[in-house]
């Protein structure tokens, strides 16, 4: 013991941890100031506690050895698979998706930490298949593993967080290895795949495309959210209005301020500046990411922190244009900035999992 | 536990790793380039919608100046009201909202309904008036369901209060809500809802009295609600209004007037100061100041006696034998002498008909005519003199025109002559329609205000001829500067030299010599001169029966008169309708009237006193 403080920094990758740190107290920060003096009440301070309890359960992620995560993730995966499935019977209806599980006094969301069994699963499968480019039948096992998953959280209905598995797929085919063919087929079908599920669509789904192609459409309509963010960030300037200064996050003219458009709500408060410094964290969050995929101890480590660091990049970019109206307004959340436990333990269980692999690098541990 | 495979070549997975950063760079460049040209190169454009989604402004309407009369004795002020305001946005059940409220404070349904839609097209964070001044009951009652209708709200506000009642309600007028009309001629001065000017001289002098609406900016949330204030622009008070009227002498009138109907104006015939215009049946101004309600409106405008009328300048009426004085100039102003007799027996025949006199006077001189109002002296005269003489003399004394008082609506009245004939009625003068008009019958028409101001003419010694106004001084109630009238281009008579003082002895004599057609009003040392007049409702013979006809069709009775005769400082003209005769149901008021006046006026100048500016200091 008396050499961890001389051990832990050299093992433990303080860095990505520092990183992964700033962005959840800037969350905090930002849920505080969008949701203190409102009706619903400050939540801030639950914010606080949930990033305690993910800090927890990273620190045991860490402690755990990620090698046997991997030799059990096709069981951890049947198993996430069953509660998925199951979870239309007994879930907790929020927002009309019964995508909820209750704990005394808290709702855990299974679609979000189903991500850590699936990112596990793809691991593994990668690492059985450790050719220049993967096999046929690798890459139909992939689809399958992400397809199956995606389709239960589809029928729950929660759009936004099924579509966060789609980066895993990507993700896996590219670092696995896919010839350009397959690629081709790949962006066809899904072509083929978003132009016919415009059909299935609900109404409000439609509304949110029709007005992500013009935020004019409706000023009190299903264009308002996109219209008022843009309003928020650009009326931010260079240096913002200042911590709680946030006219239109403060006054309600933002929707759904400390969730999905908190980014535009720290916009509007720290300006230019502000979306800087937090898009460049996100960036040395990914590049370091990069680092320990580059130092992992085998195969399996580089690519599971290579899904899970790709899925909180995807996810982040996606939500950061979103705000800005750059792609159309889903139910993504920004990752560790965000209010909200489920989606903040996961994320912090998933950069656990990535220190895990960067403590366990030197083989002889 | 598998061992990972140590052969296995890392080298194409580390080139993808760097493909991917790379790409990540180049969407990270974008995000940036696009946060970019949002904060900073259309920042100030989104920063300005920021600001409009906060930010509302709301009008604060300036009090508005008190009037007085020249002694600085109130005559409309403003008293704090209680409004009661609707916020359309925090009702979820608007006619629920309405209801509640006609029950509780016992007004029409539709009415209230009538006022919450009114104005659809503002934002909804403001508030419909929906009732003004509640009793302070009615505040309580509504106050006391403050929870269950968070849509009501009692807001204090300032009402117009007119403290005499019906005294000087035709020229002072009263407010009402803009009409959509008013809103597009008074475009930018008039907000819709706000309560202007509507008559007298509440109208006529809206812009001076209203002062400059003020503003609060408000900082409201996205439901609308009121969260602070961001800035505000005190109104600006507006002017107080002295008016030329004198309280104690138009109250005289008044009261002379409880059980007539009928008008008076008396004037100074020197400056044209109004000092009592009255029009009876009179109104209370203070009615208009709350909203009224479709019965009430109706009570007022089909009333028979047209109570909303000022009769002063906005009815016409032959003049009778009023006339007559003006008919002298024209025999004098064209070298008929006055001492040439005309033999009255009671009448003459023109033009084959025979026209009736009053009496049989004998013969008489032009001074005697006036003094017992010979028609057979005047129709021989009119004759000699034609339509277009007569008119000449009509025009020099105004009418046919506007006094230019400051007051909306007056009416010109009817100057007659062959053009006016043809133009107006498209048919040729007849020579006989000169003989009626001789004695102010036929078609001409005048105003009691132009009568009064034309009576001006005759007591000023240089025929000056002022135009009436009530306007006095007006006060800045901050600056403390004062404004005071400024007379337009001055007009006269011309009076051939002697002609004024034969007609001013006619006058005189009407009143104070035996055989005047007045004498009953003579009062000693007070040197009224008038000239009675008396307007057929019916024909001659029937209005002979006098007091056997239903009311309706009794004579109308004009007076008008100047005093005193030397140095005259009050003009005053009485209508009585269907008073039968002028000198005994006009005459009286305007002897009343120049007394009290030329009482108190004796030894000082009519005008402004020290009493009145102090009067306005210590309001």
């Amino acid at each position: 013991m008396s050499r961890l403080s001389e051990v832990l920094p050299r093992k433990l990758d303080l860095r990505f941890v520092g990183i992964a740190l700033a962005l959840t107290l800037i969350g905090i920060a930002m849920v505080h100031s969008t949701t203190s003096g409102t009706a619903r009440g400050d939540l801030g301070g639950k914010q606080a506690l949930f990033a305690l309890l993910a800090l927890v359960v990273a620190a045991a992620l860490i402690a755990v050895e990620y090698r046997l995560l991997l030799e059990y993730s096709p069981a951890l995966y049947s198993l996430t698979l069953v509660v998925l499935a199951a979870l239309p019977l007994f879930g907790s209806r929020i927002a009309g998706a019964r995508s909820w599980i209750r704990f005394g006094g808290f709702q855990v969301q299974p679609s979000e930490l189903a991500r850590i069994p699936i990112a596990l699963l793809l691991a593994y499968l990668l690492e059985r298949d450790d050719r220049k480019l993967l096999r046929t039948r690798t890459l139909l096992i992939l689809c399958a593993a992400v397809f199956l998953p995606m389709l239960l959280v589809l029928l729950q209905p929660d759009t936004g967080v099924a579509l966060t598995y789609i980066p895993f797929l990507l993700a896996a085919l590219f670092f696995g290895g896919m010839r350009a063919k397959w690629w081709a087929t790949l962006i066809v079908i899904g072509a083929l795949a978003v132009g016919g599920s415009w059909f299935l669509l609900k109404d409000y789904q439609k509304d949110r495309i029709r007005t992500f192609l013009d935020p004019n459409l409706a000023v009190r309509g299903a264009g308002y959210q996109v219209r008022q963010a843009r309003i928020a960030i650009g009326s931010g300037g260079i240096f913002g209005k200042g911590w709680k200064q946030g006219t239109q996050s403060r006054l309600g003219f933002l929707p759904v301020r400390h969730t999905d458009f908190v980014f535009a709500a720290l916009a509007e408060e720290w300006g230019f500046a502000g979306v800087a410094a937090v898009l460049g964290l996100y960036g040395a969050l990914l590049a370091r990411a990069f680092k320990l995929a580059h130092d992992a101890r085998d195969r399996g480590g580089a690519m599971l922190v290579l899904l899970l660091a790709t899925n909180i990049a995807g996810e982040a970019v996606w939500n950061i244009a979103m705000n800005v109206g750059l792609l159309p307004t889903t139910g993504i959340t920004l990752p560790l900035v965000s209010y909200g436990g489920s989606s903040l333990i996961s994320t912090w269980a998933m950069i656990g999992l990535m220190l895990s692999v960067a403590y366990r690098r030197f083989v002889n541990v | 536990m598998t061992t990972p495979s140590a052969r296995e070549d890392r080298r194409p997975l580390l080139v993808r790793i760097d493909r991917v950063a790379a790409g990540a760079w180049i969407v990270l460049a974008i995000l940036v380039g696009v946060y970019w040209v949002h904060q900073i190169l259309r920042g100030e454009e989104y920063a300005r919608q920021a600001e409009n989604n906060r930010l509302r402004s709301v009008p604060v309407t300036a009090p508005r100046g008190f009037i007085l009369d020249r002694n600085g004795t109130v005559l409309a002020e403003n008293e704090p009201a209680f409004t009661l305001l609707l916020y359309r946005k925090e009702t979820k059940d608007l006619d629920r909202s309405i209801r509640f409220v006609a029950d509780l404070l016992e007004r029409p349904f539709d009415e209230l309904k009538r006022r919450a839609e009114r104005d659809r097209s503002s934002y909804d964070f403001v508030p419909v008036v929906l009732e003004d001044n509640l009793t302070m009951g009615e505040v309580s009652a509504i106050e006391a369901h403050a929870l269950e209708h968070p849509e009501l709200a009692v807001q204090t506000t300032e009402r117009r209060v007119y403290g005499n009642g019906t005294v000087a309600a035709h020229l002072l007028g009263h407010l009402g809500e803009a009409s959509p009309e008013q809103l597009v001629t008074r475009a930018g001065r008039s907000r819709p809802g706000e309560a202007i000017g509507q008559k007298g001289v509440e109208a006529a002098y809206q812009d001076l009295l209203a002062g400059v609406s003020g503003s609060r900016t408000y900082i409201i949330d996205s439901f609308g609600r009121e969260v602070g204030e961001s800035g505000r622009i005190d109104p600006f008070p507006g002017n107080t209004l002295w008016l030329t009227i004198d309280l104690p002498l138009q109250k005289i009138a008044e009261e002379y007037f409880e059980d007539k109907v009928g008008s008076a104006v008396a004037l100074d015939p020197k400056t044209g100061e109004i000092l009592a215009l009255v029009s009876a049946p009179a109104f209370d101004p203070n009615l208009f100041t709350k909203r009224l309600s479709r019965p009430e409106w109706e009570a007022i405008v089909t009333d028979d006696d047209f109570p909303l009328n000022n009769r002063v300048l906005q009815n016409v009426y032959s003049p009778g034998s009023v006339w007559k004085p003006f008919m002298a100039r024209a025999i004098l102003a064209n070298g008929i002498r006055p001492d040439e007799r005309v033999f009255c027996s009671g009448g003459a025949t023109f033009y084959g008909r025979f026209f009736r006199c009053h009496g049989r006077h004998g013969s008489v001189d032009l001074v005697t005519a006036i003094q017992v109002s010979c028609d057979t002296y005047f129709y021989t005269m009119g004759k000699r003199l034609g339509i277009d003489a007569i008119a000449e003399t009509g025009n020099e004394f105004g009418f046919g025109r506007p006094t230019g008082v400051d007051l909306v609506s007056e009416k010109s009245g009817v100057l007659p002559s062959p053009e006016w004939s043809l133009k107006a009625r498209k048919h040729p003068w007849y020579a006989g329609e000169t003989i009626s008009v001789s004695i102010g019958q036929g078609p001409v028409l005048v105003t009691a205000l132009q009568l009064a101001r034309a009576f001006a003419g005759i007591a000023n010694k240089d025929g000056a001829l002022p135009t009436p106004h009530l306007f006095h001084i007006g006060e800045n109630i901050r600056t403390r500067e004062r404004f005071v009238y400024r007379p337009p281009a001055k007009e006269s008579v011309s009076w051939p030299p002697g002609a004024r003082d034969l007609v001013v002895e006619g006058l005189w004599r009407v009143v104070n010599v035996p055989g005047g057609t007045a004498t009953s009003v003579r009062v000693p040392g007070l040197d009224l001169c008038g000239k009675t007049g008396t307007v057929q409702v019916v024909a001659q013979k029937e209005a002979k029966k006098g007091h056997l006809l239903p009311e309706a069709l009794r004579d109308h009775g004009w007076f008008a008169s100047f005093a005193p005769r030397d140095d005259p400082k009050i003009v005053v003209v009485v209508f009585v309708e269907h008073g039968l005769h002028g000198s005994t149901a006009a005459a009286p008021l305007a002897a009343k009237l120049a007394a009290a006046w030329v009482g108190r006026t004796a030894g000082k100048p009519a005008s402004v006193t020290a009493d009145a500016g102090r009067a306005a200091g210590t309001r």
